[in-house]
């Protein structure tokens, strides 16, 4: 009596876990149809978790390598209201890169201005970076749609000019019917107060990176600027890559204190503001917003889908039950316990999920594969691609499988499921024998 | 007989009280509606004679503009011709970096010259509120004041003593659909002299934006003039743009054609 106790968890679970698995496919077609059902539902949730983690993955790359950057520093007065003085010193530039160790930086400039050709005008966001340095951190430069990415002295005008390269937003080109070797002249207000003005040619026409630039911006060499603007104390940006992007949070600490040493060795001008270090996730907040709730959003989804296929194993059991009343009256007569018929009928649930949750894997990874790196070719209607967020995407709809999600998404699924087989469960528990067996 | 004689003098005694009785009408009528058109006709008499103060038919200047900003202090001399309100062009003469920078304006555009590219660009209507020659004047100044009796509705909304002078004050309001940039402009002028004295300038939602005082009169052809054009943004009040006439010179023979993008071009 003491033995058969201590044995009988032990002993008793692998011969209800194999009646259990035999109760399944006493009706295969029903057990099939219930396993579709929830397998479907589970690709569904992988397809849409693959496409939101390949979206968000787009983004990421979209601002860390071609644009953003992982960090960047600017002059408050800069954040506040773009202030053309609000540069920071180009000694600071060669401090930041000699006392810390593991980041590529790119100084940028910026000027808002007008750009006119015989035929039209309009206004500009003038941004000039070092070509050398900004592909180190970013590869925005290599995103040229049409001409060849040459910056620095242009052949002279007709007139025997001087003129140095451009590139340009490929909306702004559309807009003022440029093309590479189209000529462009910018009028600015220089840092002196004087008017700015120098001719152009264009070298390359870039894709669409963020709206902005798209729209109105031209891209020129940090030399070229000058010449333009009169502005040679500074630079406006500073764009960092971090070689090793776990130590994001240490690397902005690190800079935060530089730059305080560096104040505190060489003050700047008061109408400027204090140098603001910011990460990627701080520059792009509708990204990092998006990282935040495209977590949740998934979790609804999933479960709203997975509670919906669900209802077909709730149905499937409640069948399953009901028609085995007798049988489970008489195994009560006889004795058996009724938590061990209840774990029974919970385990022929477990094992549904289990068989659904396997296949609908294997078909969601096999749907994603298929699909490949590129993703869903949205090229055909969309040959621009999209902005959305502040952020230009190529217009592939990108599915990227991440194994825990397939694991969240399989564990949903079977605790939804399983929840749902506790009604069935629990009616097989409050029979009457002698009622059930007549 | 008798019978007659009275219904006669009746009828002419009543012709004689319905002349009256039309004839007081027409005083009171009179009486009522006589302030009207004359203050209106004063109005419009005034806007007209601020509007072309500056200008005459034909005017030629030279003046010096100083720009002061927290960043820069810039001292330009310029020198300006128009014709009528829809023509008028500007040139820098100093300092020698701008010299030559021409600003042409004809009716609702303005197009600049760029001596050093030698290109004339366009100014967009998109960039008509950015600042002009970097002053706190912009673009739009350059166009828009000189439509003012086109654009806004005028009333004297006060006459008597202010600022220890006699002054009229002009409030403009802009007539509805009319593509401005204030919400209300008022002006002081001062009655004797008709000279405007300050400009108070107030954005749509009624907040003051920015003050322009004149003084240092100088009685030319029968006007008195202020010579000197203070701005003053209210947002900064450690900035201005001062323009100082050095001499100005109405009725000068100028031909539309001297207003042209060739001659822009040829005058360099």
């Amino acid at each position: 009596m003491q033995q058969s106790h201590a044995a009988s968890p032990a002993s008793r679970l692998p011969i209800l876990v194999f009646i259990a698995w035999r109760n399944i496919w006493r009706s295969p077609v029903r057990s099939i149809l219930t396993i579709s059902a929830l397998a479907s539902g589970l690709v569904m949730v992988i397809l849409y978790a693959a496409m939101m983690e390949g979206m968000i993955r787009q983004m990421v790359h979209q601002a860390t390598a071609i644009s953003v950057g992982h960090l960047q520093v600017h002059r408050q007065a800069y954040i506040d209201d773009q202030d053309l003085y609000a540069t920071l010193p180009w000694s600071y530039l060669d401090k930041i890169r000699q006392d810390i160790p593991g980041i590529q930086v790119a100084p940028r400039l910026y000027a808002s201005g007008l750009a006119s050709t015989a035929e039209t005008s309009t206004g500009v966001l003038i941004k000039a970076v070092d070509p050398r340095r900004e592909a180190e951190v970013t590869q925005m430069l290599e995103q040229v749609r049409s001409g060849t990415l040459e910056l620095g002295r242009a052949s002279d005008s007709k007139e025997g000019l001087p003129r140095y390269n451009l590139v340009i937003g490929a909306q702004l080109a559309k807009n003022m019917n440029l093309a590479p070797g189209s000529e462009l002249i910018l009028v600015t207000q220089a840092a002196d107060g004087s008017v700015g003005n120098a001719l152009y040619r264009i070298a390359a026409v870039l894709k669409p990176l963020e709206p902005n630039f798209d729209r109105m911006g031209v891209l020129m060499l940090i030399e070229a600027y000058q010449k333009l603007m009169y502005l040679d104390d500074g630079f406006h940006e500073l764009a960092i890559h971090v070689d090793d992007i776990t130590r994001l949070e240490a690397v902005q600490a690190e800079l935060d204190a530089e730059l305080k040493r560096l104040m505190a060795a060489q003050p700047l001008d008061e109408l400027g503001g204090k140098p603001v270090v910011r990460n990627w996730r701080q520059l792009t907040p509708m990204v990092a917003d998006m990282l935040e709730m495209s977590k949740m959003i998934t979790f609804v989804v999933g479960f709203i889908v997975i509670s919906l296929a669900s209802m077909g194993m709730l149905n499937t059991m409640l069948m399953a039950v009901h028609e085995r009343t007798h049988e489970f009256g008489i195994l009560l007569a006889i004795g058996m316990k009724r938590r061990w018929l209840l774990l029974m009928v919970l385990l022929e649930s477990l094992f549904l999920a289990l068989v659904s949750a396997l296949a609908g894997v294997a078909l969601g990874a096999g749907v994603v594969s298929l699909f490949g790196e590129r993703g869903i070719d949205l090229s055909g209607t969309l040959p621009d691609g999209y902005d959305w967020g502040g952020l230009v995407f190529e217009p592939y709809l990108q599915l990227h499988l991440a194994p825990a999600d397939l694991l969240n998404a399989s564990l949903l699924m079977i605790v939804i499921t399983l929840l749902a087989a506790l009604m069935p469960a629990w009616r097989t528990v409050r029979l009457k024998p002698a009622e059930a067996m007549r | 007989m008798a019978m007659i004689t009275k219904s006669q003098d009746d009828d002419r005694r009543g012709g004689t009280t319905a002349a009256w009785r039309a004839g007081l009408a027409g005083l009171c009528l009179a009486l009522l509606l006589a302030p009207l058109p004359a203050q209106a006709i004063e109005v419009q008499e005034l806007i007209r004679h601020i509007d072309s103060l500056w200008r005459g038919n034909t005017s030629q200047a030279t003046m010096t503009m100083t720009v002061k900003t927290r960043r820069y202090q810039r001292t330009m001399t310029m020198e300006a011709w128009s014709r009528g309100k829809d023509y008028s062009l500007v040139v820098i003469r100093e300092p020698i970096k701008d010299r030559g920078i021409a600003t042409l304006k004809v009716e609702d555009n303005i197009w600049n010259y760029l001596p050093k590219i030698n290109r004339v660009t366009k100014v967009p209507s998109s960039m008509m509120s950015g600042s002009w020659m970097g002053s706190h004047f912009t673009n739009d100044d350059l166009v828009k004041d000189s439509t003012f009796e086109d654009d806004y509705t005028s009333k004297i909304t006060f006459e008597g003593e202010r600022d220890g002078r006699t002054v009229y004050e002009l409030t403009s309001l802009p007539k509805p659909d009319a593509p401005v940039v204030w919400g209300k402009v008022v002006m002081l002028i001062e009655q004797k002299t008709l000279a405007p004295y300050k400009n108070v300038y107030y954005d749509e939602e009624g907040v003051l934006i920015r003050t322009m005082t004149f003084d240092q009169t100088k009685k030319i052809d029968e006007r008195v003039i202020p010579m000197r054009l203070i701005l003053q943004p209210e947002d900064k009040p450690d900035e201005s743009t001062v323009i100082v006439y050095d001499d100005i010179a109405f009725g000068v023979p100028l031909e539309p054609s001297f207003f042209s993008l060739q001659s822009l071009q040829r005058r360099h």
